[in-house]
């Protein structure tokens, strides 16, 4: 499932990123890759998603929420 | 060169690398404080900031590389950060990283490894992390790295003094960083197709960069680096490359897992704990929840705007208190030694006058600074930034650029000032373009009377419109330069850190303001002084009559020309005067429509403030008709915000060429309006 499909509070792990290189580029450097835990800390409407992963909290725009792919593990 | 002992006769030039929020900039200027120049790399639209710092018996040069997160070749700041180290401009790099989310920020580190130039780890907020719980073995860190590392807090330039000495020998023979245990993890990663790209591209010289740099990122998919292989290698080996990478899928998220297991390896060595808790504080939980937060950011913007006033108006009392004893005294003393009177006007009317104004803007600007450098500085503006960007992005805007349009309310300088905020060059240069539109305090105030005389209660309608046309002319300039700025690869969806909050350093602060205003300062003095001593020259006339100035001449010649507009000699002139500062426009129209033969100085009256508003009103119901005046209130609501401004463009944009674009482009939209507001309203009234 996409991370945009989570709860708030859910823990999950990575399992894959789909888009191009730029896009892929850009969200491995701040930290999520494939396997990397993420805690979802807002998900709410429209509005971008608020996710916590290696130390940082991070805004991600929905369009690009759609192209990250976890497994909820808590 | 990696290894070499420069010379002490030499300069050392060291660049600073850092992750956006490691706190580049600080360090920066707290090293090179106001020895600082701030330009563009050449032909690029990013912003290069170079300054020079004295140590010990030498100086260095510094230059502050663009704030990137990796290496990759998807911006023009990772490009010219990486073409910059490789390069042979820069000795050694500076390397800054976060202690407090260091598994992230070693991320562009990681990149990092594979050029062979030297470099010294600056572990940032060591107090942050401390804060947190976390602490990090550095030693344990530099002996796995191989490099120095250095535990600081730039903010209070705390620790820095074994880098200085480092730089005192020059010797960065202990400063390669290998790229051995990081190639290990690409050859599990990728398997053998690393290993044989890695033995083909090993026959070649890449300069800095070694055999495994150059092949993962040709395994990422990296566009510069394959221009780079083909220029060097053999139509036999291109081919073969070209074949191993056929086969290569998602090679950029093998590659990150590689970084970050060797990262994860790092950490693991420095002890480094990480942070337990997670989630929002309570504060964080209103400021980013879609309708409290937005509540919450205009509450923060326009109190510090009210606030930004406050001082502003103070620090311009200030000024203003020794503006006319001064200017009395210099009066008196040019009398005494017998002064032509000619001369005399010119420095006490037209220079002494205009350098005032230009340092009571200046206090506006640097209270302005102050607040909003205060919210950026303690992390709130990221904040801001995300509750806005839903609305900002459909302007092609930053989220961030919200702040500096509802400054521009007050005061259009401050909210070109307050672009800082925003890192990308583009994206400020396109917040400042598109900010000119918002009317500042004293166009209302002209609007307000023109309005009220013309049109009584109905000037609402008048002020409605104007609103209207300002929307859709905000929509028509953020798409007519956002075309021209950001192109459409450029336009990745928001992907964005919201940095940890930090305790505001005071001293970091103020250095920064300082900085900022006097920067604008020197550039807005020079130019406001420049045309104001020009208007004064081109209103002056011999018999104290304004029929025989140049102005006179001048507007009543193209007078056919201006008509096109809906503006007759004197409006367009009011228009121009205007453009110097929006509360001059009064004044200018009152003198301007005062009976030619009678003595009127247009400049002292527009500039010389005084009591011109009953007088101007009688002169302007008489002179006017309705579809003129409408004309003017629109050419002069959309004309440039004042010279004042323009020169803070170019200060904040440090590109004469689209500060002058940027005024061509309003000049020219504001004509227009005016002229289908002109002709429109003929029909009508």
């Amino acid at each position: 499932m996409s991370i945009s499909q989570t709860k708030e509070g859910q823990v999950c792990r990575v399992k894959g990123l789909n888009g191009d290189n730029r896009f892929l580029s850009r969200i491995t450097s701040v930290g999520l890759t494939p396997g990397s835990r993420v805690e979802i800390i807002r998900n709410k409407g429209k509005y971008p998603l608020l996710v916590f992963a290696r130390d940082t909290m991070l805004a991600i725009n929905r369009k690009e929420a759609g192209n990250i792919f976890v497994e909820v593990i808590a | 060169m990696s290894g070499s002992v420069a010379t002490v006769e030499r300069e050392l030039s060291i660049g600073l690398m850092g992750q956006p929020n490691t706190g580049k900039s600080t360090l920066f200027n707290a090293l090179t404080g106001s020895r600082q120049h701030v330009g563009n790399w050449p032909g690029k639209t990013v912003e290069k900031k170079e300054g020079r710092f004295s140590q010990g018996r030498h100086s260095y040069r510094l230059v502050d590389l663009p704030g990137t997160y990796s290496l990759s070749a998807n911006s023009e700041e990772e490009v010219i950060t990486r073409q910059h180290i490789a390069g042979e401009d820069i000795h050694v790099v500076a390397a800054l990283v976060d202690a407090s989310q260091l598994e992230r920020s070693l991320f562009l580190l990681a990149d990092y490894a594979g050029i062979n130039r030297p470099v010294v780890v600056l572990l940032n907020m060591v107090d942050v992390a401390k804060d947190q719980g976390k602490s990090i073995d550095a030693a344990a860190l530099s002996a796995r790295l191989g490099v120095p590392v250095f535990p600081v807090v730039a903010s209070r330039k705390q620790g820095l003094e074994p880098l200085y000495d480092l730089l005192d020998t020059a010797d960065f023979s202990d400063c390669a960083l290998s790229d051995s245990p990081l190639a290990g993890e690409y050859r599990k990663g990728f398997g053998e197709v690393f290993e044989k790209l890695e033995d083909i591209l090993a026959k070649m010289d890449f300069g800095a960069y070694t055999s495994a740099w150059v092949a993962v990122k040709l395994l990422e998919g990296d566009g510069e680096a394959l221009a780079l292989v083909k220029s060097k290698a053999a139509e036999v080996d291109l081919r073969k490359i070209e074949s191993l990478l056929d086969g290569i899928k998602d090679g950029m998220l093998t590659s990150a897992d590689c970084k970050f297991r060797w990262i994860e390896s790092l950490v693991k060595a420095a002890a480094y704990i990480t942070g337990k808790k997670a989630g929002l504080g309570r504060f964080d939980r209103m400021a980013t929840s879609p309708v409290l937060g937005k509540l919450l950011a205009l509450g923060f913007i326009l109190g510090g705007l009210a606030l930004s006033m406050v001082i502003g108006f103070s620090l311009m009392g200030v000024v203003g208190a020794v503006q006319e004893p001064l200017i009395g005294g210099v009066r008196t003393l040019l009398i005494s030694i017998n002064t032509a009177p000619f001369l005399i006007s010119i420095v006490c009317d037209a220079v002494l006058t205009s350098v005032f104004f230009a340092l009571m803007m200046a206090a506006f600007v640097f209270s302005t600074v102050l607040v909003f450098g205060f919210m950026e500085e303690v992390g709130y503006m990221a904040r801001i930034s995300y509750v806005f960007d839903n609305l900002m992005q459909k302007l092609g805007l930053h989220g961030k650029a919200i702040m500096p349009f509802l400054v521009s309310f007050g005061c259009n300088m401050g909210g070109i000032t307050g672009t800082r905020v925003i890192d990308s060059w583009k994206q400020r240069l396109l917040a400042i373009a598109t900010s000119w539109v918002i009317p500042c305090a004293g166009t209302w105030g002209v609007i307000g009377m023109m309005g009220s005389l013309f049109f009584g209660a109905n000037a609402v309608w008048v002020v409605l419109s104007l609103f209207l046309a300002a929307g859709l002319h905000m929509i028509l300039t953020a798409k007519v330069f956002g075309r021209k700025l950001v192109s459409p690869e450029d336009k990745n969806g928001l992907i964005m850190e919201l940095p940890p909050y930090h305790k505001p350093n005071w001293k970091s602060l103020l250095r920064f303001v300082w900085l900022r205003t006097k920067d604008m300062l020197t550039r807005a003095m020079r130019i406001v002084v420049l045309i104001t001593v020009a208007f004064w020259l081109l209103s002056w006339s011999p018999d104290g009559l304004l029929s025989s100035s140049i102005i006179y001449k001048v507007g009543t010649a193209i007078e056919p020309f201006t008509m096109i507009f809906g503006l007759n000699w004197q409006l367009f002139m009011a228009f121009i005067v205007a453009a110097m500062g929006k509360e001059a426009a009064l004044g200018a129209i009152a003198a301007l429509f005062a009976a030619p033969d009678a003595a009127a100085n247009l400049f002292s009256m527009a500039f010389g403030g005084g009591a011109v508003g009953a007088n101007a009103g009688v002169a302007l119901l008489s002179a006017l008709t309705v579809p003129q005046a409408l004309a003017f209130m629109f050419a002069f609501f959309f004309n440039i915000p004042c010279f004042m401004a323009v020169a803070c463009t170019a200060t904040e944009t440090h590109s004469a060429k689209w500060t002058l674009k940027i005024v061509g482009y309003y000049v020219g939209v504001a004509l227009l309006i005016s002229g289908v507001v002109y002709h429109i309203s003929s029909l009508l009234f």
